[in-house]
């Protein structure tokens, strides 16, 4: 009788503090498909009288944001490509092989992952008008691979460290060459946390903002956070259910990834804070 | 891993994992070293940022900036942001984790939606907070008017000290999460038989806690605190964009320092003074993170 009271009480007082904590993502919803005359009134109305989509429309068709979303998918999809590919084989030798310096670089890999960005803002700055890739895409993905690399080598050394060396040293034992087992046997066990990894880092990607604000200047080029910071910055007039609308539009890959994430959340978010 | 293999191939296999390693090295120092040192090479220059023309000033920089008041000011509130929501984001954190970690109904669907805030984009969380604090037809203060709490809107941003508390708020709502997840992690390892003998011998709920679960809870927790340290102390989106480091330089922070400097005010050797600076400070956290991860690891 007493733990199904104790479990009502905890459950009432849990439930409320989550609501309070995501009203702010309600709130965002529920201005995004309110009509801008019920935006103003006073006091607000907590659930809108009438729904509209409207704002999604001009978002859609009145602003630049599928260009902004299309530039961010291409920059989140590549960076994230390139460094997985990367970190996989980096995360595999560092796991497996021995050789001289391999502690110190995982040391490295790991100063480098907590390294704040406006530190490297300013050289990869000068840097890419260097090159002559200043305002491109490619500069972007150059940019975010400093944190995006460091962040996956770290959380593949993790994940493939917890796979078990028995069935590779079988395969070794076999006759196998050394790359032979890591296609045929390490990666195929390996392929969550590869997701998982490249996953994580896709979110990583797609919420960065201050290369985005530095490095490119124009709307061709701009990914999704930027711009949409910019819509803000220059209306004369705040729109805020277009603006609402952004931030769902913008959440929404975000929220399809978390679903698949759920299991290895710990792992990912923890980076660092949990032994792999 | 293999018992005792001819030294041929030991050497044959670290050749393999030198190999395996290279593209990310050359990645690495391309990308992350080599600006690295070019930041520390710049803070030696005087540089105008729209030309990009420079002049060797040597240490000049360095002590301008101790006689700088604008560096201390940026100090002294990265000191306030970072402890004020560091210090929530944890009383927050641990207290969700232990509500999430009894039996409650729709247990999974509660752990899920109380990440949310920490795994959206900062500009999203930013806008929707922005729209919340709005003085006019922001929801908050209609709350807390109604609530009877306040008898005018408040201005949330623009003035002090509402602009700091607002941004340590926000910094707690985006970031709790952090903790809510590596602490419930760590609860939910902690074994059950613990709690029981403890009530056997008639330890209360409070007692339990705090002979229990915190003591289990500690190494974790000092962990978390670094990591989140580290990631405040070098904040810049949520607050440039929160408040842009205003009223006046109320809100700025070393990040916006560095960036207004660089960007704004066009003198790129400086900022690159202030981001040696910054560096320097985390280079110290990092070696006390990397001191614990070691003792825990031996431990």
């Amino acid at each position: 009788m007493n733990a199904s009271r104790a479990r009502m009480i905890w459950s009432v007082v849990t439930w409320t503090i989550v609501l309070a904590v995501v009203f702010p993502l309600i709130w965002m919803i529920v201005t995004s498909v309110k009509p801008q005359s019920e935006l103003f009134s006073i006091p607000p109305t907590l659930m809108p009288e009438t729904i509209t989509f409207e704002h999604y429309r001009r978002l859609l068709t009145d602003t630049p944001f599928l260009q902004y979303f299309r530039n961010s998918m291409i920059l989140a999809v590549t960076t994230t490509v390139v460094v997985v590919v990367l970190g996989t084989l980096g995360a595999y030798s560092l796991v497996r092989f021995k050789y001289r310096g391999r502690e110190t670089l995982a040391t490295l890999v790991l100063f480098t992952y907590l390294m704040p960005s406006v530190v490297l803002v300013i050289p990869l700055y000068l840097m890419m008008a260097k090159l002559g890739l200043a305002n491109t895409l490619a500069s972007l993905v150059i940019a975010y691979t400093t944190f995006a690399l460091p962040y996956a080598l770290w959380l593949l050394r993790s994940f493939m460290s917890s796979i078990p060396v028995d069935l590779e040293s079988a395969a070794l034992v076999d006759g196998a060459g050394r790359m032979g087992a890591f296609v045929d046997v390490v990666l195929p066990q390996a392929l969550p946390g590869i997701v998982s990894t490249a996953l994580f880092t896709f979110i990583l990607c797609w919420n960065e903002y201050l290369f985005a604000l530095v490095l490119v200047n124009s709307d061709s080029v701009r990914p999704l956070t930027a711009g949409t910071m910019n819509m803000l910055i220059t209306s004369f007039n705040i729109d805020w259910s277009l603006l609402m609308a952004a931030s769902v539009m913008m959440s929404l890959p975000l929220i399809v990834i978390f679903t698949f994430l759920q299991g290895t959340l710990t792992k990912g978010f923890g980076a660092g804070a949990v032994k792999g | 891993m293999h018992s005792d293999p001819p030294p041929s191939l030991e050497k044959r296999y670290a050749r393999i994992g030198v190999v395996l390693i290279a593209p990310t090295v050359l990645v690495f120092c391309a990308v992350i070293l080599y600006p690295l040192i070019s930041a520390i090479y710049l803070s030696l220059f005087s540089i105008y940022t729209p030309t990009l023309a420079g002049e060797w000033v040597g240490v000049d920089n360095y002590t301008a900036l101790l006689a700088s008041g604008d560096f201390w000011n940026a100090a002294l509130n990265t000191l306030i942001w970072t402890v004020g929501t560091l210090m929530l984001q944890l009383v927050f954190g641990v207290a969700m984790a232990l509500l999430l970690n009894q039996s409650i109904v729709f247990q999974s669907l509660a752990r899920s939606l109380v990440l949310f805030p920490y795994f959206l984009s900062t500009v999203v969380a930013v806008l929707v907070w922005r729209w919340l604090f709005n003085d006019l037809y922001g929801i908050l203060n209609h709350v807390l008017l109604i609530a009877g709490l306040i008898d005018a809107p408040v201005n949330w941003l623009g003035q002090m000290p509402n602009a700091m508390i607002s941004i340590i708020l926000v910094g707690a709502w985006k970031y709790f999460p952090f903790v809510v997840i590596v602490v419930l992690a760590r609860l939910q390892s902690i074994p059950e038989q613990l709690y029981e003998a403890a009530t056997i011998d008639g330890a209360g709920p409070f007692q339990r806690f705090t002979d229990i679960t915190l003591p289990q809870l500690r190494d974790v927790l000092v962990v978390v605190v670094l990591l989140r340290a580290i990631w405040d102390f070098k904040e810049f989106d949520l607050i440039y964009l929160m408040t842009g480091g205003g009223p006046v330089r109320a809100t700025q922070t070393l990040s916006l320092l560095v960036y207004e400097e660089a960007f704004r005010l066009n003198r790129m050797g400086m900022a690159s003074t202030y981001a040696v600076a910054m560096m320097l400070v985390l280079l110290g956290f990092t070696l006390v993170y990397l001191r614990q991860t070691n003792r825990l690891e031996e431990g």
